[in-house]
């Protein structure tokens, strides 16, 4: 769970990239039902966590409408959590926490992945040798760990905070995938022809090679996403979720505190978990469906 | 969806459920056939319907038995079942029990007598006379790491009239009949002279002595401990037994467990008999259930008061030092709330007092005045506070600043980990808190972490009880609450007074109402000694907790004492000795 399986080589070798992409989507729209799905699905949820709050008038979250894990009943549709709040409005306002820190996990990875992974592919010798080898490294260390040091040396953590640590100790998987892609592009001909006609290596990262692997990269994105909202859950409960913020995980976190299991309550546990899992899934089916569109190669099949 | 759909939809729902830890729902109990499962029956185990389970009082492997040592492995000094003190403290009654012995006169207004029942005996036969009780106590003048060091603060002389006779000569200076009588119940049980005298003179300090095979006065004996469970075998020969009965169990079980779940699950499947663990919402187990389970009260609050969990505040931090401050975050603070989540519904609303509003300190309380001074939860007395009387302006991020600048926070509250009720107080706090406009956030350091930095002033506001009931209550309480004396600076370890309140009236209110034996005379200077309280606020208190927690199970053993039927106080320690006498296999 700590860290993101390797993407399969899916690069775009076609030169017009916004051809490709309308060609991709013109495939997706007839024959991928599962990418349209996972779509849906995830901007449901999304949709779910930015205006549920308003669509169902359940604006505040730490309002205390009843007691220790009242049943569910018309004003606490989903019961009362163990501090008498309402837990249908905490799963909007936690579902929103948990895509914010996954999100800004994402972001840092994939930024820290793509720039060490196309500097070493791009570069090669030394400079990809001792990269690789520091990646290497980090990706030894069991990254839960490091997490749980880094949380633990915070003693305030904000959803900023939390999503930045997750995002610096994930990033080594891109980093190698984003390497052996940038080696195999460039000894492209359009990058070589860039090459002689005088671009510098920024120039020709960001303007040749780059692009190239932009559908990987999104796809990378999503996945590390979709890790990092699952490691902020693990994070959280341990009690070490973001302070003073209503997560998925911090829900979980005190509904094992409060022994919810063994007293029954289960709208404490089960709908945080159901909704954790329906992120992943979306995610996950979107990573893999979205795989088929932009491989050429799995798309024939 | 396709079938790799469904392989991955079902991969992410196992994994979500690994996450939550509930991959495996606990089984529903099912009430008394499930009293005696099989696995209670592991190899060299024992009969079940001779067996008592308890549970709560020990966390962790066997450590010693020494009951003078830190650290005790249960059945630890405080229950009675191997060592037993002088007198048992009931906390139902607020009164001394008698246990080793028979009665205690005041002679004159320093001088306590104190008369042993006849024929006490040691478990190997010795007798147990007044020089084992002069022995047991006088360790505290040598051994200035024992708790008992300090009972020599309240005595000067302890002296052997004959073999069952003892008179104490009280400390004229600091007269402290409860003090006293409060050394005589809980600090220490009786150790016999003749095993451990030759322990007490060695090189190695007497607390540090690891007893593996503790020979005492009482009802039991160790059977055997491992990492698992501390076992006790009934000792038939027992002194008392003429006078107070054997007890029905012929064994009793302690077993370990890894959490507080664990052993609530444990208690609910029957498998634990008597149990002092915070167990949530514990009226569904008789209410939902149908299960044969009981308190103290069959109605909230459930359990007897006993102690007062309170917010300390370091009154020495900029803004915290400011008593309009705190006054206006107490009044921020929903204690029935609090009350009704964190502490379960076992607690009534905390009233702003240094005195439990009932039980044996109820006589003492003054409703009037604390209706008068105190503070109840209302948000817009608080920012009426914040804004009139401190004139303090609301800054762009909610939080409001003193006209001089001071911002109120970021400040920590801390609870130590895994303290659910105090964990989910604190967090009602911060709430609370920031709905008015003071930024507090929680911090939840293990426990060892908390105590030392509770001990050295090391917070901004921190979760923590003062001395509970006993028989120096509420006197210790308000000791412990306002008394600079003997309490180092800042930094340094205090036992007490942890954010170092400081008072010029305090310490002779307390010396007097100490001394004095008149019931209308405390309450008068108990009164005086709340109004400072009241007027300073140096902790806040939050909810009320039992000494112990007292939940029962009939389903093997009935009998068990409630307030209907109070042959026994609601404990396992001290004066709780006497229930173990009152149950009976079912």
């Amino acid at each position: 769970m700590a860290t993101i399986a390797p993407v399969s080589n899916a690069v775009s070798v076609r030169p017009g990239l916004l051809e490709g992409l309308r060609r991709s989507l013109a495939i997706a729209t007839k024959r991928n039902r599962r990418f349209w799905f996972s779509l849906s699905l995830l901007t449901l949820l999304i949709a779910f966590s930015l205006f549920g709050p308003y669509v169902f008038d359940k604006t505040d979250p730490k309002r205390l409408i009843g007691g220790l894990y009242d049943s569910p009943s018309a004003e606490a549709w989903l019961g009362t959590d163990n501090f008498g709040r309402d837990v249908f409005t905490q799963l909007m306002f936690g579902t929103r926490t948990s895509l914010t820190i996954g999100v800004i996990a994402g972001l840092i990875a994939i930024l820290i992945g793509v720039v060490i992974g196309t500097t070493a592919g791009y570069h090669g010798g030394r400079i990809e040798e001792s990269l690789m080898a520091f990646t290497n490294i980090v990706i030894t260390i069991p990254s839960i760990v490091i997490l749980i040091l880094l949380s633990i040396a915070l003693t305030t953590r904000s959803v900023v905070t939390m999503g930045l640590i997750i995002g610096v100790t994930s990033w080594p998987w891109t980093a190698r995938a984003v390497r052996a892609q940038t080696s195999s592009l460039r000894t492209r001909e359009h990058v070589d022809i860039a090459r002689i006609s005088g671009a510098g290596a920024a120039s020709l990262i960001l303007r040749e090679i780059l692009p190239y692997m932009l559908s990987y990269i999104v796809m990378a994105f999503v996945l590390q996403l979709s890790s990092g909202i699952l490691q902020e859950a693990a994070l959280a409960m341990l009690g070490l979720g973001p302070s003073n913020a209503i997560s998925l995980g911090i829900m979980l976190h005190w509904a094992l505190l409060w022994e919810s299991v063994r007293t029954g309550a289960w709208w404490a546990f089960i709908p945080p978990t159901v909704l954790l899992t329906l992120i992943a899934f979306s995610l996950l089916l979107l990573q893999s469906s979205a795989d088929e569109i932009f491989n050429p190669r799995l798309r024939r099949k | 969806m396709n079938k790799r759909v469904l392989q991955i939809f079902s991969f992410i729902m196992v994994l979500a459920l690994a996450l939550t830890g509930c991959a495996a729902p606990a089984a529903p109990a099912t009430g008394g056939e499930a009293a005696a499962p099989a696995e209670e029956a592991a190899p060299g185990d024992l009969p079940r319907n001779e067996t008592l389970y308890v549970g709560g009082l020990q966390w962790g492997p066997f450590i010693t038995f020494n009951p003078v040592a830190p650290q005790i492995t249960w059945p630890n000094g405080e229950t009675m079942l191997i060592y037993e003190a002088l007198f048992g403290y009931n906390v139902a009654t607020g009164e001394i029990d008698p246990l080793l012995a028979e009665s205690f006169t005041m002679v004159d207004e320093t001088t306590m007598e104190i008369t042993l029942h006849e024929g006490t005996t040691w478990q190997d036969g010795e007798p147990l006379t007044t020089e084992d009780v002069i022995f047991t106590f006088e360790l505290g003048k040598t051994n200035t790491d024992l708790d008992i060091s300090t009972f020599w603060d309240y005595v000067t002389e302890m002296t052997a009239v004959d073999e069952r006779t003892l008179q104490i000569k009280l400390n004229p200076e600091r007269l402290n009949v409860g003090q006293v009588k409060h050394f005589l119940t809980r600090t220490s049980p009786v150790i016999p002279k003749h095993i451990w005298e030759e322990r007490a003179t060695g090189d190695t300090p007497i607390s540090q002595f690891v007893e593996e095979n503790p020979i005492g006065s009482g009802p039991y004996q160790v059977l055997d401990y491992s990492t698992e469970r501390v076992a006790l075998q009934r000792f038939d020969d027992y002194w008392g037994k003429d006078l107070f009965g054997l007890p029905a169990p012929k064994y009793i079980v302690h077993p370990i467990f890894d959490s507080n779940d664990t052993g609530n699950l444990a208690f609910q499947q029957g498998r634990v008999d008597l149990s002092q663990q915070f167990a949530p919402q514990i009226w569904q187990m008789w209410e939902d259930q149908g299960l044969p389970v009981g308190t103290w009260f069959k109605e909230p609050p459930y359990h007897l008061p006993g102690n007062i969990p309170m917010l300390h505040i370091n009154i020495h931090k900029p803004g915290l030092d400011n008593v309009l401050v705190r006054k206006a975050l107490a009044y921020s603070i929903n204690y029935a709330q609090i009350a009704e989540t964190a502490m379960s519904r076992y607690s009534d609303p905390a009233q702003p007092s240094l005195i439990i509003p009932s039980g044996g300190e109820g006589a003492l309380f003054n409703a009037e005045q604390v209706a008068e001074l105190g503070w109840e939860y209302n948000p817009e007395e608080a920012v009426r506070i914040l804004e009139e009387d401190l004139g303090a302006t609301k800054g762009s991020d909610g939080i409001y600043v003193l006209p001089d600048g001071t911002r109120l926070g970021p400040w920590k509250v801390l609870a130590c980990y895994g303290w659910t009720d105090w964990m989910t107080a604190v967090e009602l706090v911060a709430q609370n808190a920031q709905e008015i406009g003071i930024d507090i956030t929680t911090e939840f350091p293990e426990a060892p972490v908390a105590t030392a930095r509770r001990n050295a002033g090391d917070f901004d506001m921190i979760i923590w009880t003062h001395t509970g009931a006993s028989p120096a209550s509420p006197w210790a309480r308000f000791r412990d609450a306002l008394d600079i004396r003997g309490v180092p600076p800042m930094g340094e370890v205090a036992f007490w007074n942890w954010n170092r309140f400081e008072h010029p009236d305090v310490p002779a209110l307390l010396d007097q109402v100490a001394a004095s034996s008149d019931l209308e005379e405390q309450k008068a200077l108990y009164s005086e000694l709340d109004k400072i309280y009241l007027e300073n606020i140096p902790t806040i208190p939050l909810m009320y907790r039992p000494l112990e927690f007292y939940e029962f199970n009939e389903s093997v053993w009935t009998g068990f004492a409630n307030a209907d039927n109070p042959v026994a106080p609601p404990q396992q320690n001290y004066g709780g000795i006497r229930g173990y006498f009152v149950i009976q296999p079912k």
